[in-house]
């Protein structure tokens, strides 16, 4: 199904990548989580009071008191949305679209490899990133909450939360790897890969800042990530979660059937 | 004589008169054919066919028998191809790149691999991204016959390669014909296709024109000139210094044109002549 070769190159250069990713992250998931203080969320509740609006664009609702509640809050409206987000967009964009683009992907098909058997490896490459970066960060997590405030955080409700995010970010990585299958050329293929998932973080935004927008939230598939309600086990969320899961392995076989039938100008 | 690529009636279309229209021509085994045409006139359109890049609108091409498109992955098991334009990754040197595609095509000797090395004289120890087009041009060499294939699909090979390794170059082509490997040279160097290929198909503005041994080709395109001479002797002493035949008082003379008059017949046409 996968040529091993093919994977370890690719695994080198997102390797790479991961580690710059996985310490950016690591920066704000440490500062954050030392941040927290029950006292220090009555200062916050302060600055919600008066900047209402800014402070709920970039997800930052005071809502839960306890740890984990903390962590969505300031953690799962931007850090672990925008980050992983990237990745995908620059890692399915080079898998792909840029290999058909600058003419290397010759060496990949004029070889006894099946279409089928590299763009199942290249997706390979994609959803293992994705996977080994909300790993990382779950166990980073974990680490930094119990060293900071042992036994404040329930590791289970933590995986469940991690799982419905790797769900929308392979999602995200769907998109990206539709777009880098679909199109030849580098730039519509970032034109795509990466305008909607962004024009949709935008409208999630917009959804997020009050009531006059919140219809909003009915265009974009932020919606179907709603952390809170995962943190409270809500039946909906988790179904917002699968329907992700469904729609990312949907793109997955649209973006591979393209690739395997459409003609390569190499 | 068996024939190893088949091209049925080929058409594609990309509108604005550009692609390939009702191309038919075949290789037999053990010959090189050589694929000629200007610019733009369909050769690598032909030859993305072949590889299974892209699929017909109508017809088909087979390589042993095998649908180009369908079976490509089989076809590609004995068969080398050095493409027109020569991309790899750029973040490899050209030792990773070796090794990269000797373990992705699933090869164990690398003894043909280090002899080709040698013998184009290339260092593969910087990167490819910093590598001249010759260096590039020699790493594609090198891809395309480390595996030892019986049939190779050739891309204007020499592009790029100064007069020494095109003519090391030539003369791999001969030792791999003289092994029954099957050769489809595409090219606009005429010196070349003179002297490497048996048979020659010229391509131009999407259609084939032509398609015969250059003997032939030179055979119809030759004119016959017949000089009437004041006596026997002088007729003899004209055919010596003409290279004509002489009988009697009459001498026979044949212009052996080069093949690139004969192409230039081909590639002028219509569009040069208004």
């Amino acid at each position: 199904m996968i040529n091993s070769t093919l994977y370890l190159r690719e695994m080198k250069k997102s390797v790479k990548m991961l580690l710059i990713f996985a310490a950016v992250i690591s920066m704000y998931a440490v500062i954050i989580i030392g941040m927290y203080d029950p006292e220090m969320m009555e200062t916050l509740k302060a600055f919600e009071e008066m900047m209402p609006e800014l402070m709920a664009a970039v997800g930052m609702s005071t809502g839960e008191t306890t740890l984990l509640g903390f962590m969505v809050s300031y953690l799962y409206g931007f850090i672990f949305l925008i980050f992983p987000m990237v990745y995908c967009i620059l890692r399915g964009n080079g898998l792909v679209s840029k290999y058909t683009d600058d003419g290397a992907m010759a060496v990949l098909v004029a070889a006894p490899v099946k279409r089928r058997t590299i763009v199942c490896t290249q997706l390979a490459v994609l959803v293992s990133g994705v996977v080994l970066l909300i790993a990382y960060s779950t166990i980073l997590e974990l680490v930094v909450a119990s060293a900071q405030f042992p036994e404040q955080l329930v590791a289970g409700d933590l995986i469940t939360l991690n799982l419905a995010l790797l769900c929308l970010h392979l999602f995200i990585a769907g998109i990206c790897f539709f777009a880098s299958c679909f199109f030849s050329e580098t730039r519509h293929s970032i034109a795509f890969g990466a305008g909607i998932p962004a024009l949709m973080y935008v409208i999630q935004m917009l959804a997020n800042v009050g009531e006059e927008t919140e219809f909003a939230k009915y265009f974009t598939f932020f919606t179907l990530f709603d952390a809170n309600g995962i943190v409270e086990k809500s039946q909906g969320s988790l179904t917002g979660a699968v329907v992700l899961l469904v729609g990312a392995v949907l793109l997955y076989v649209a973006g591979g059937v393209v690739f395997c039938r459409k003609d390569l100008f190499l | 004589m068996e024939q190893i690529i088949q091209i049925e009636h080929l058409t594609k279309n990309f509108g604005k008169h550009r692609g390939i229209e009702d191309v038919s021509f075949s290789v037999e085994k053990g010959e090189i054919f050589g694929f000629l045409g200007p610019n733009g006139a369909g050769k690598t359109t032909t030859i993305r066919h072949l590889m299974g890049f892209i699929k017909s609108q109508t017809g088909q091409c087979r390589i042993n028998g095998m649908d180009c498109w369908k079976e490509s992955d089989k076809i590609q098991r004995s068969l080398g191809y050095i493409p027109g334009e020569i991309n790899f990754f750029d973040d490899m040197t050209g030792e990773e790149f070796l090794r990269f595609v000797t373990k992705y095509r699933g090869l164990t000797s690398l003894e043909r691999q280090k002899e080709l090395l040698e013998r184009f004289d290339l260092d593969t120890k910087g990167k490819i991204k910093k590598m001249s087009k010759g260096m590039k041009q020699k790493i594609g060499i090198i891809t395309a016959f480390m595996h030892d294939p019986d049939i190779l699909i050739l891309d204007e090979p020499t592009s790029g390669l100064d007069p020494l390794m095109q003519n090391r170059f030539i003369e791999l082509l001969a030792e791999e014909k003289k092994k029954g490997k099957t050769i489809l040279l595409s090219s606009h160097m005429f010196e070349e296709v003179e002297r490497t290929c048996d048979r020659i198909g010229i391509i131009r503005e999407g259609k084939m024109v032509a398609v015969d041994s250059v003997e032939n080709l030179r055979e119809r395109h030759m004119h016959r000139y017949t000089v009437t001479l004041a006596n026997e002797e002088e007729a003899l002493a004209f055919a010596k210094d003409f290279d004509g035949k002489a009988s009697g008082n009459m001498v026979t003379l044949a212009s052996r044109q080069s093949l690139e008059n004969i192409f230039m017949n081909y590639y002028g046409g219509e569009n040069n002549d208004k």
